[in-house]
């Protein structure tokens, strides 16, 4: 990483946090949807009320 | 080596009958789960019978030649006014003002020794000596407090003989022998407790110091079993089990114990007791620091101070959802009971709470972000706390927002109705859970950027764990958000209630994250040195701030609990004949709530007192001419 200039950085940062907020977005998705069931709640796939 | 390897195996066989105790109970738990009905016994069988609990006292009488065989129930007494002794004063306060100082105190006595056992296995595994030492010192408060818990626990049961004394009677007869047990549990603490402090020095090294860690280990199993115990003489009160509809025992003492609020108190005062155990000692610390005439026991006094407000907040984290739990179960047990308490004359209580936490959590960020001027590391930081600031301050505005005022009629002319058009819809839960949890993670935050301030992590994945550590915090605010505005407003209440369970794993998810890769991340970091000791003195005062606020809670929410009874001394099965038999105004509990909270913290500072008495010594007299 220390051979990259400003620009390689940026870009670099760029992706992790892409990537890093696509985990936690995925993570927390599945979560909700986890969380909801168990309690015999299901959610549509945009998180609405099943029922 | 053989000892050690003996003193492991207890551990591992005393750890080994703690889980499979804890699997037993909960195994039974789940066994009768089908029999929900049977363990709510009073509420349900009114409620599918149709028969009032306000029928005369049943007593089946054996009768003819099988008489011997047949079982005797006797209900709960009926009582009526004049069977309650009067003394001149009210029997409601003498017993409000002793059980709440000897619930302080039992409190602190029991979470004491709980930490203390960490810390100093904490010294074993890091061979420093500072552990040790401060976990000794830390027991010497517990111990200095426990002869006043007895002495407010014997008051408390001669004031209850004394002024309710058929009530006194139900208990003993329904609990029966467990009493006594309690009686033996309380000898066992008691020896232990000594043992534990007395035998410090004794057993501080080698092998010893394992079997010192085992009885530390054995009394907090005795102090935890005494504490459940006890609680389920209040669970009895406020959801009786194993007796029917006019009281008469039908179950066996477990079936007693297990009423349906049993298991959600013990998690909510164990939680609490360490949070309030850990404040009270923090404030010990506070105390020794502003005395201290030597760098030495400042830096010691501060880092004292550090570690109490660790436990403090760390135990504090949790404590919303097991208090969420408990208020669960209380409505699935009684809804009337759940909305004389939280939708009722107790419910401006709540907003005092919420005052009350907002205070503590304030202090101890507070505490946190003074306390990273200890290291010059922790400059990277230094610009998060403004927003954090921000955050606690917006959403302790919120969670402080009544939902109905009491207002008079021009009052609500000039509103334009009974609740107020933009705050109106911020005095509902789904706007106080996003507030809490809120609070909840932000202060997660600080506590994070304090353990982060003086190490520079080393290794290479160091940018892509701080990307993740911070998406996880963006997502789960986000989420919290999503969750109290969408299912809190716009979907129907069922899913509204749901959502506060996702609005819990969104901030438990961040807490457990933020531990987890912080471990790795810094595992080998480079460490900046800190200046213990150079902490400003009005961190000091946040750490006073701390036990006032958790003893003022305790008492408040203490009361709150115990009152959703109204006149019943047990719930739907023995009626309050006496003159105290309603909730009295709220002034009046605020009052009687800041008496006890005053009257502990001037005990406090006599248990301050005395410890460091202990250790003061009076120099020998010089005459001239040699030594009188």
């Amino acid at each position: 990483m220390s051979g990259q200039g400003v620009p390689g950085r940026i870009l670099a940062s760029l992706v992790y946090w892409v990537a890093a907020l696509a985990l936690a977005a995925a993570l927390f998705y599945g979560l909700d949807h986890g969380v909801m069931a168990m309690q015999g709640l299901p959610l549509n796939w945009d998180l609405s009320p099943a029922q | 080596m053989a000892d050690l390897k003996t003193m492991l195996r207890l551990w591992v066989r005393v750890l080994a009958a703690l889980v499979l105790l804890g699997a037993g109970a909960a195994a039974t738990c789940a066994d009768q789960a089908d029999s929900l009905e049977q363990r709510i016994a009073p509420v349900g069988r009114v409620q599918l019978d149709g028969a009032s609990p306000l029928q005369p006292l049943v007593e089946a009488q054996p009768k003819g030649a099988d008489a011997a065989e047949e079982p005797v129930f006797t209900g709960a007494p009926q009582l009526k006014r004049r069977d309650y002794p009067n003394i001149g004063v009210s029997s409601r306060a003498t017993v409000w003002v002793l059980a709440q100082m000897h619930l302080f105190f039992g409190a602190l006595v029991l979470a004491v020794p709980m930490f203390v056992l960490v810390i100093e296995l904490i010294g074993v595994r890091t061979g420093d000596d500072r552990y040790d030492d401060m976990a000794h010192e830390f027991m010497k408060i517990s111990l200095t407090a426990y002869a006043i818990t007895a002495l407010f626990g014997g008051s408390l049961a001669l004031a209850l003989f004394l002024l309710y004394p058929q009530f006194m009677e139900y208990l003993m007869r329904v609990f029966g022998a467990q009493m006594l047990v309690y009686a033996v549990l309380f000898f066992l603490e008691s020896l232990f407790l000594y043992l534990y402090y007395y035998g410090w020095d004794a057993m501080r090294y080698g092998d010893r110091k394992w079997l010192h860690l085992t009885i530390g280990l054995t009394l907090n199993a005795v102090g935890l079993t005494l504490m459940v115990v006890a609680n389920s003489w209040a669970t009895f009160m406020m959801a009786p089990s194993g007796v029917d509809e006019v009281g008469a025992v039908v179950g066996n003492i477990w079936e007693v114990m297990k009423g349906p609020l049993w298991n959600p108190i013990n998690l909510h005062r164990f939680i609490a007791n360490i949070a309030f155990g850990g404040a009270v000692v923090g404030a010990y610390a506070a105390y020794k620091f502003l005395a201290a005439r030597t760098a030495e026991a400042r830096a010691h006094y501060d880092w004292m101070g550090y570690t109490s407000n660790f436990i403090a907040i760390l135990a504090f984290l949790p404590l919303p959802f097991a208090g969420y739990w408990l208020m669960a179960e209380i409505y699935a047990y009684s809804q009337q009971m759940g909305i004389t308490a939280m939708g009722g004359i107790l419910a401006w209580l709540f907003i005092v709470q919420a005052v009350l936490i907002g205070t503590i959590l304030l202090a101890g960020n507070y505490y946190l972000w003074a306390g990273m001027s200890r290291t010059d590391g922790s400059v990277r930081y230094q610009g998060f706390i403004k927003w954090i600031a921000l955050t606690l301050v917006v959403c302790f505005l919120i969670w402080v927002t009544p939902h109905t005022l009491i207002l008079s009629v021009s009052e609500i002319a000039a509103l334009g109705g009974s609740h107020h058009h933009v705050l109106g819809p911020l005095g509902i839960m789904p706007a106080k859970n996003i507030a809490v949890n809120l609070m909840l993670v932000v202060t997660f935050l600080s506590f994070q950027l304090y353990r982060r301030s003086d190490k520079v992590a080393t290794v290479k994945w160091e940018r892509a764990g701080n990307a993740l550590m911070g998406a996880i915090y963006v997502v789960a605010i986000a989420n919290i958000i999503f969750a109290g505005v969408y299912y809190g407003y716009f979907t129907n209440t069922v899913y509204k209630v749901g959502s506060s369970v996702m609005q819990v794993v969104s901030t438990l998810v961040v807490i457990v994250a933020g531990v987890v890769i912080d471990a790795y991340m810094f595992k080998g970091a480079k460490q900046l040195p800190s200046k213990w000791g150079q902490v400003p003195d009005r961190a000091q005062y946040a750490l006073f701030a701390l036990p006032i606020a958790f003893t003022w809670l305790m008492a408040l929410m203490g009361y709150v609990r115990s009152s959703v009874r109204t006149h019943w001394h047990v719930y739907t099965v023995m009626k309050d004949a006496s003159v105290d038999n309603y909730i009295p105004t709220i002034g009046y509990a605020g009052n009687m709530i800041t008496i006890v909270t005053l009257l502990f913290l001037v005990f406090i500072l006599f248990i301050f007192w005395i410890a460091n008495l202990s250790t003061t010594k009076q120099p020998a007299p010089v005459v001239e001419g040699g030594v009188e």
